[in-house]
């Protein structure tokens, strides 16, 4: 802490207490409390209105009854908890989350890790291939989605117009059950993958190369290099990029909401459009908070399981 | 001991109080600006949701409204689409920040009425602005109690468009389909005629909302959603007409799930779908093909659900505004405007002496689809209750509609899986519904 070098500018009366001074001790670390909490406070401030207090306000809303219009919630205790965790409906929501997650993470961080082995080669236009794969990441959800909701279109759609020279019919992604959460995993992939690609290939070209020459030297080969060497120095940024992708899937919802709307049926209702849907589409806002408090304590336990095992494995240096 | 324990009630007091609201209190406008010109009037928000034309139509309306007169300036918000105003006005209320008029749709008013968030309108009627004026069966969907809780405006129905040039080429009348078993059997005419490299579907189904369409059909089918709030989609008539579209989607290969029926229709990849006549206007500008419409076709009965956008006036506004806004209403009342916004978009005209106005009667001399609605209104109804009033059964029926037109799924098990849903769904609203609308 930087606070604790700062000067401090006594009396020159109080200086020669210093030695036996106890008193002089404490009223300097009070001051050095003071500046703590001085310059902490704009930022607690501002994580407290905007991040502790919904969520704490949330809380509340998941033990009443409220539809949002009406003058005051009803408290209802943990009906909403009750009826929630018994509704078959929800557990079929957890299942494809679960999968979407899944498959979201796994797919970055595997297609991110081989894009960025390839970045890393000394190849003719990477720069523009890298930028390319990146773009994704900064387009809106909302773009993104309207662009993959044309490029599936069974009528006129641009995967259409690729695979009819072949004779093929493509499915109607979107409007099947069956493809449409594969379809969403592809979209938002493509989306993703630019971002860990780019976070692995700073990792990469942050590795010391001693190991990997002395490896080079030592007779070991391609594949065994990456797996003994690269892999395990590269696990600090797979484990952030395991946590970030984890929540940031289990909270995807832009793209959701243009190219499915959680449909057809069910098939792509998520934990977060089934709280968009409940909150906003229902005005149900008990049910709406309970649910979003199960997502935050489902988020807060994966993430702890992860820092826990990652402890044991990840060597930081 | 004794401080925290009030201190806990303090807070505990604090988060249930506060930040809501109450029924009586006054609030603020939305923050805009009232242009120079302007200055010195009663200043009125209006949120409307309609967009493109449609909103231009509205914007026009207003303008003109404020140069007809010197004391009231409306600021004619739009909000997105109805679920988002309904949204928007929701939270608007909890910032005590409220639009003094907005634009509520056939299953959104209902919770704002229900909960005390609407102004009664019968105090601000006159002669020119009430009852009297405008079509009976509109106005009436909203008067509860003896009260009315908005006006008609943006009034719908669905109607059936047609391709006609396509019904040409497969040697079909140059007319709508009387009943859906006729429709089906044009199906393998259609069928023959390409578009865009592959054969003609006959009908494409909306993926989402379709439940307003398909509460007509059920009725033709010789259903019902609900009676009351007792909910009766699981029944005969009802998966009647979900079995006829299961087979016509599946069987026949005839129709289809579509993200945008009106989109695909207007470029020619389907030769028909049933959509609201307010759509009418920018269908018939789009398409590169003569539209034609009809009356939604019958089975062993008639029927078409209401819908579109009333105006309603919240309660929390000043008695100042809200004298000023029932002035916009009653402007809007007016024949001339009325007919003028028909003409506009294909929406119903909905004051009763619009439809003797020149230009909307010389409209429907030169383009008859325009009095198709019109002349269907006879076959109109008040939806069922559980659509009303259950907050979300729309959303629950049209996602088991998917289910249909996605994957083959029985009607009889999905209705019956929608049924289950609706009557939670109404157990919600039911004490109300009995208190505030029986």
């Amino acid at each position: 802490m930087t606070a604790l070098d700062l000067p401090v500018r006594t009396h020159p009366d109080e200086r020669r207490q210093v030695a036996s001074g106890n008193q002089e001790q404490r009223r300097r670390r009070r001051r050095e409390y003071r500046l703590f909490a001085l310059l902490v406070a704009p930022n607690l401030l501002v994580i407290a209105v905007f991040a502790y207090w919904p969520i704490l306000y949330n809380a509340f809303l998941s033990l009443t009854d409220w539809n949002m219009i009406a003058a005051r919630p009803t408290f209802v205790g943990l009906t909403n908890y009750a009826n929630i965790l018994t509704d078959p409906a929800f557990h079929k929501t957890l299942w494809i989350t679960l999968v979407f997650t899944g498959l979201i993470v796994a797919g970055s961080l595997v297609i991110g890790l081989a894009l960025a082995l390839l970045f890393n080669q000394p190849l003719k236009g990477r720069g523009v291939v890298r930028t390319i794969s990146f773009a994704p990441h900064i387009l809106s959800g909302a773009a993104v989605a309207t662009i993959w909701l044309f490029i599936f279109d069974p009528g006129y759609g641009l995967l259409r117009a690729l695979i009819e020279p072949f004779g093929a019919e493509p499915p109607d992604w979107m409007n099947n059950s069956d493809w449409a959460l594969p379809g969403l995993v592809i979209v938002y992939l493509w989306k993703n993958v630019g971002f860990t690609a780019l976070i692995y290939l700073a990792g990469l070209q942050g590795l010391p190369k001693e190991l990997d020459e002395a490896a080079a030297i030592d007779g070991a080969g391609t594949w065994t290099r990456f797996r003994r060497i690269k892999l395990p120095l590269l696990a600090p940024i797979t484990f952030f990029l395991l946590i970030t992708t984890v929540i940031g899937t289990f909270q995807a919802f832009d793209v959701i909401a243009v190219m499915t709307g959680g449909g057809p049926g069910d098939a792509t209702t998520t934990l977060s459009w089934s709280i968009y849907n409940e909150g906003f589409q229902a005005f149900n806002a008990g049910r709406a908070a309970t649910l979003s408090i199960i997502m935050f304590v489902i988020l807060l336990i994966v993430t702890a399981v992860q820092a826990r095992v990652m402890e044991r494995r990840v060597h930081y240096k | 001991m004794r401080r925290r324990a009030f201190l806990g009630l303090a807070a505990a007091g604090s988060l249930a109080g506060c930040g809501y609201r109450s029924v009586d209190a006054e609030y603020e406008q939305p923050a805009g600006a009232v242009p120079k010109q302007y200055a010195g009037r009663t200043r009125v928000v209006f949120w409307s949701s309609y967009g493109g034309a449609n909103g231009k139509a509205v914007d026009k309306l207003v303008a003109k409204f404020n140069e007809s007169q010197q004391d009231v300036y409306v600021e004619a918000q739009f909000q997105g689409s109805y679920d988002d105003v309904a949204q928007k006005v929701a939270a608007s209320l909890i910032a005590r920040q409220a639009p003094d008029i907005a634009v509520l749709s056939d299953v959104t008013w209902e919770r704002f009425y229900l909960n005390d968030a609407l102004e009664p309108l019968n105090g601000y009627f006159t002669d020119g602005f009430g009852p009297a004026v405008y079509q009976q069966k509109l106005f009436g969907e909203y008067v509860v109690k003896g009260q009315s809780w908005c006006v008609p405006f943006a009034r719908s129905t669905p109607i059936l468009y047609f391709n006609r040039d396509a019904f040409a080429k497969a040697g079909l009348p140059d007319r709508a389909p009387r009943t859906w078993s006729e429709l089906r059997s044009w199906g393998p005419s259609l069928a023959r005629v390409q578009s865009g490299g592959r054969s003609l579907r006959s009908l494409a189904l909306a993926k989402v909302d379709g439940d307003w369409q398909f509460q007509g059909n059920v009725w033709q089918f010789g259903g019902a959603y609900s009676n009351g709030l007792d909910v009766t989609i699981d029944q005969d008539g009802a998966v009647a007409a979900g079995e006829w579209q299961r087979r016509m989607v599946h069987d026949d290969g005839f129709a289809y799930m579509a993200n945008s029926a009106m989109t695909d229709f207007a470029n020619g990849l389907v030769a028909m779908v049933q959509d609201s006549t307010g759509g009418l206007k920018s269908a018939m500008s789009k398409a590169k093909f003569k539209v034609g419409a009809g009356f939604v076709p019958s089975e062993v009965a008639a029927g078409i659900a209401t819908g579109g956008g009333g105006i309603g006036m919240l309660r929390n506004a000043s008695a100042e505004r809200k004298q000023a806004a029932a002035a916009f209403l009653a402007f809007l009342a007016r024949p001339e405007n009325s007919a003028w916004w028909t003409t506009q978009t294909g929406y119903l005209p909905v004051v009763d002496k619009a439809r003797e106005d020149p230009a909307l009667k010389k409209l429907i001399a030169d383009e008859p689809n325009y009095g198709v609605a019109i002349a269907q209104l006879t076959n109109a109804r008040k939806q069922d209750a559980i659509r009303l009033f259950g907050r979300n059964s729309n959303v629950a029926i049209y996602t088991g509609l998917q289910q249909i037109y996605a994957d083959n799924a029985s009607p009889r098990k999905v209705f019956g899986a929608v049924a289950r849903r609706l009557e939670a769904i109404g157990d919600e609203v039911r004490r109300q519904y009995e208190e505030k609308v029986l």
